[in-house]
């Protein structure tokens, strides 16, 4: 090695081989811990697995049952879209609306922005564990709807109730984030357009319809797609809050495919893998070809 | 008159914004409040009604429980070796990977990068008892290696990478070139110093991310002494139903680390979060 | 340039070590496992001379911090030189769960703690070693039919192979707040009518409630002591929506709605410890290790608590009958080392250690026979508590042994939760019922 000059040995290469060199490792380990494994579940979806015996080919048989005969599969695919419409209702709209705010020269802005922002660096875990005793039935909670004259709520064990449960905190954690990113954006939009539309005798609302909003498309465009992509995904909240009940109102996509997985029923959970898959797709190609547009 | 009335309207305004700010962030900060003042109290006060705003009387017999009973400082270590670790893979071959994808024009670039982007849809659930019996293969279950290998790198910091990569005009890179700059010394002069604020967004996302998983470690890890915080916390949770006054000390003690990093290093923090959103 | 140099070293060698451990990792082969047709039980002492490299097996333990299993790993190892033993002490959960991935994935430890209500989705598969040619029917030496009661050998068979070595035994078994029934003036009930009045009486004068839980469990004891039963006979179809499983669920349900009952909902945690330090819980129904819980979680509640036959219905008493066995994964490499751990921790001394770190029933006849077993039990009011299990024992049933055992248990819980937020108790029990004879006729 010793005898090998490095930048003799890199000018003897050609421009292209260093461009391999430089994606070797993530590609490798994109081949190992992607692609193989994607590949496996993709086959294991046609199959009767178990993971100790051999699979046994079923052809489209687990998605057909999935699709057709499925109760609890259709209760997931209710609920995950219950959270992903209700969490993309109400995290942006308040992380705009606190940027909005704060965007507007407040004091003490920094010690505000900490404020909001502060849940997004704790842990699911964490944020579940908080949550669970503050939706207790003797939890702060329920006081708080005692002292205002109103009946208890079973927050967790309610299933009318639960996922709304599991939104409200999950909100909580995340909207410092969404916030931090419109008021960064809200930031780099010149204040010249604001004072020549002043001029023209716009009003606040004016101002905020033809220009903050056409402004900020491309970062509300980021916030939802991702936003989407990753609360199809929802899971630890779950897991930690309420198992999925009760009555499989909590029961999401992918708490219900790693239910399936823990039953040793690995050719289905595929299955049900492979639907959110197709899902996520769908939006994932929404913002490829927004990305590609912009380049 | 008119302008007397706006001024009113502008006070009474801003009154209202200040209202709403101060109850909202008074809001977002309760549950917080209430995880450590829960941690401080004797068990019969934690669901009290009415409740308890502050403990009476203060004890820290929850937190000397957490600390004696559960190897938190260890759980602590661990989640910082592994969150470091991992980090700087991240760093040094997303930023690399995503130079290469950005600026170069080799065979095959686009269908990797696509075949790449698809890798990422895939939600992680599906490949997690592939990705585990791979492991297995290897010798690697209740390891630091079974935890860190499958995290070295990621579809996402290179997609970031490129993104930011794609913003810096070839011409700099050229004339760089011109100057007798090898490729690595153009990467090293000129990609990564302009690059900087796309690498602090990965250092935070990655960090975070590492910090606060939960699924993979709880798999791929049995023995108590490789345990990370949040699986700490869990299982201390799990074992413990009927203390909240020590599972919420385990919670603060959990929650407490990255709080103070981001105390110390808000602007960074912000900063490296939007950068990716907005400008990538 | 040295840095430029520096670095892309760095990144060469990297590359090479990457490569290197990807190809090097596998570890080591592992012994192969001594044949030994006829083991013999631990001997106390084996010459050092012999002793070759121990092997080290992995016993993973769900007790948690009341584990019997970690206090006797010392003296194991002392009498057998040549194993090393490396207990992992996981929760019930996560051990499942854990369990389900290491058998698709092959890294198995050598000895488990299991549930022996998790069997039914693991027999079938061969998941587990049949421990009958490492018996040869013996325990010890001692006869497998005289070391366990009949029932008890029933669990741990199955087709013609043994599975587990039961370890503790769980049926379930009434716990009452004594003080506030003499206070009350009130008797143990007996019967269901004697427990719905007294959990009214002590409801309406605010001295807490009898526990309704919602899982497979609770709700099979109702079932059982109503002459009902979760399967039919050859296990083909739901049968609780039977009429007497209508009946037996609708009284355990109509507690919750007249008030009788609380409804401790698994949001709450897994286990109703909070209710009873807060005094919502007056009477619940579990089995033997709970008073092991009680005692670490509520040290001051002491005396406070004793345990009676769960009041009887029309089909006299009954129970679910489950506990934990001693499994040996089938892929271990150790199974001969795996076996003299087993046989170890099955020893009568070893037993009664299970009673007394763990608050559980142990398995074996000459345990609970033992003085140490039958002590008076101070925490509960100096009663010889272990007794009252063991009549449960009596009549208790264990869990069917079907592969879709988790999803009937999903179904019929889901159909107890719906009937304790007041859904009729009939069509609830009918839609799982749909549920579950879907599952059975694959």
């Amino acid at each position: 090695m010793s005898s090998l000059s490095v930048p003799a040995f890199i000018r003897g290469i050609r421009k292209h081989g260093l461009a391999y060199l430089f994606i070797a490792v993530p590609v490798l380990a994109a081949i190992i811990f992607l692609l193989i494994p994607m590949v496996t579940s993709f086959w294991w979806s046609f199959n009767e697995y178990n993971g100790i015996q051999p699979p046994r080919f079923v052809g489209l048989d687990n998605y057909v049952k999935l699709i057709t005969g499925d109760k609890i599969f259709r209760h997931a695919l209710k609920n995950t879209t219950f959270f992903v419409f209700f969490g993309m209702l109400i995290g942006p709209t308040l992380g705009l609306l606190t940027a909005l705010l704060l965007n507007q020269k407040v004091r003490f802005q920094a010690l505000f922005r900490t404020a909001y922002f502060l849940p997004v660096m704790t842990s699911l875990v964490v944020v579940a564990t908080i949550w669970r005793m503050l939706y207790n039935r003797n939890g702060l909670l329920n006081i708080g709807l005692a002292a205002l004259g109103l009946k208890p709520i079973g927050w967790l064990s309610d299933p009318q109730w639960a996922m709304m449960s599991i939104v409200i905190a999950s909100v909580w954690q995340g909207f410092g984030f969404e916030m931090v990113i419109f008021l960064a954006a809200l930031q780099n939009i010149p204040k010249e357009l604001y004072d020549a539309a002043a001029i023209d005798g716009a009003d606040g609302r004016r101002k905020f319809w033809y220009i903050t909003l056409p402004a900020l498309r491309p970062v509300l465009f980021f916030v939802y797609v991702i936003g989407i992509i990753e609360s199809y995904q929802v899971f630890d909240q779950v897991f930690v809050m309420t198992s999925g009940g009760p009555v499989y109102s909590t029961t999401t996509l992918v708490y219900y495919l790693y239910s399936r997985f823990i039953d040793l029923r690995l050719g289905y959970a595929s299955a049900i893998a492979y639907v959110l898959f197709i899902i996520l797709i769908i939006f994932s190609l929404i913002q490829w070809r927004f990305f590609m547009e912009k380049d | 008159m008119a302008a007397h009335r706006k001024s009113l309207k502008h006070v009474t305004g801003r009154g209202l914004v200040y209202a709403v700010l101060i109850v909202s962030a008074l809001l977002m900060a309760l549950p917080f409040y209430w995880m450590v003042s829960s941690a401080l109290k004797m068990e019969p006060f934690i669901f009290a009604s009415p409740p308890q705003w502050l403990p009476d009387p203060l004890i820290w017999d929850n937190f000397i429980a957490v600390f004696t009973r559960i190897p938190f400082p260890r759980y602590l270590l661990n989640s910082v070796l592994v969150a470091v670790i991992v980090t700087v893979s991240h760093v040094f071959f997303d930023t690399l990977a995503g130079y290469a994808f950005a600026k170069f024009r080799f065979p095959g670039r686009d269908t990797i990068f696509f075949l790449l982007l698809l890798g990422l849809m895939v939600p992680f659930q599906v490949n997690l008892i592939p990705i585990y019996k791979i492991m297995s293969s290897l010798g690697w279950v209740d390891s630091y290696m079974g935890l860190i290998a499958p995290q070295l790198t990621s579809v996402f910091g290179i997609f970031l990478m490129r993104q930011f990569m794609r913003s810096i005009p070839d011409e700099l890179l050229d004339a760089a070139r011109i100057d007798g700059c090898n490729e690595l010394g153009v990467f090293f002069r000129v990609v990564a110093p302009l690059a900087l604020p796309g690498i602090a967004t990965l250092i935070i996302f990655t960090f975070m991310g590492v910090w606060n998983d939960f699924l993979w470690p709880r798999l791929i890890l049995s023995s108590n002494e490789l345990y990370t915080l949040p699986l700490g916390l869990a299982q201390m949770q799990m074992r413990n139903t009927s203390n909240w006054g020590e599972v919420m000390a385990g919670t603060t003690v959990t929650a407490l680390p990255m709080v103070i990093v981001f105390l110390l290093m808000q602007r960074q923090f912000i900063s490296g979060m939007t950068e990716g959103a907005v400008k990538a | 340039m040295p840095t430029k140099r520096t670095v892309l070293f760095m990144l060469l060698a990297l590359l090479i070590v990457m490569a290197l451990t990807a190809c090097g990792g596998g570890a080591a082969p592992a012994e192969p496992a001594a044949s030994s047709g006829d083991t013999a039980p631990a001997t106390e002492e084996q010459p050092a001379a012999t002793a070759v490299e121990p092997v080290t097996i992995t016993v993973w333990d769900y007790y948690g911090e009341s584990s019997p299993i970690v206090p006797i790993v010392a003296a194991f190892e002392s009498a057998n030189p040549d194993v090393k033993v490396e207990v992992q002490s996981l929760d019930w959960d996560t051990m499942l769960e854990k369990m389900n991935v290491v058998l698709t994935g092959g890294e198995v430890p050598d000895v488990v703690t299991l549930d022996m209500t998790w069997l039914p989705t693991y027999a079938p598969l061969g998941a587990f070693a049949d421990l009958s040619p490492m018996a040869n029917g013996k325990l010890n030496g001692v006869p497998l039919d005289e070391a366990y009661a009949a029932g008890a050998l029933e669990a741990m068979r199955y087709d013609d192979q043994i599975l587990a070595m039961l370890y503790d035994f769980d049926v379930y078994a009434l716990y009452y707040r004594a003080d506030l029934l003499d206070e009350m003036g009130l008797d143990v009930p007996t019967t269901w009518a004697e427990l719905s009045d007294v959990a009214g009486q002590l409801a309406a004068n605010g001295k807490g409630q009898y526990a309704f839980m919602a899982d497979t469990f609770h709700a099979a004891q109702f079932l059982y002591e109503n002459g009902a039963s979760i399967l039919n006979e050859d296990n083909t179809a739901a049968a609780f929506n039977s009429p007497e499983a209508v009946e037996a669920i609708a009284f355990y349900a109509g507690m919750v709605q007249d008030g009788s009952a609380y409804y401790w909902s698994t949001d709450e945690g897994w286990e109703v410890t909070p209710g009873l330090k807060d005094g919502r819980i007056a009477m619940f129904s579990d089995g033997a290790y709970y008073m092991g819980i009680m005692k670490d979680a509520a040290p001051e509640m002491a005396g406070q608590w004793r345990v009676a036959p769960h009041p009887a219905g029309a089909a006299g008493p009954g129970s679910y009958m489950g506990g934990t066995g001693l499994a040996i994964p089938a892929k271990s490499d150790n199974q001969e080392a795996a076996w003299r751990f087993i046989e170890y921790a099955m020893t009568l001394e070893n037993q009664t250690g299970v009673f007394e770190n763990a608050g559980a029933a142990p398995a074996l006849l000459a345990a609970l026979e033992s003085d140490a077993v039958n002590a008076a039990d101070p925490y509960f009011g100096d009663q010889q508590t272990l007794s009252v299990f063991l009549q449960a024992m009596e009549t208790a049933t264990p869990f069917p042994y079907v592969r879709q055992w988790n999803d009937i248990d999903a179904a019929f819980t889901v159909a107890m939760e719906q009937v304790a937020l007041g859904e009729p108790v009939q069509d609830s029990l009918d839609a799982a019922a749909v549920e579950v004879d879907a599952l059975l006729s694959k």
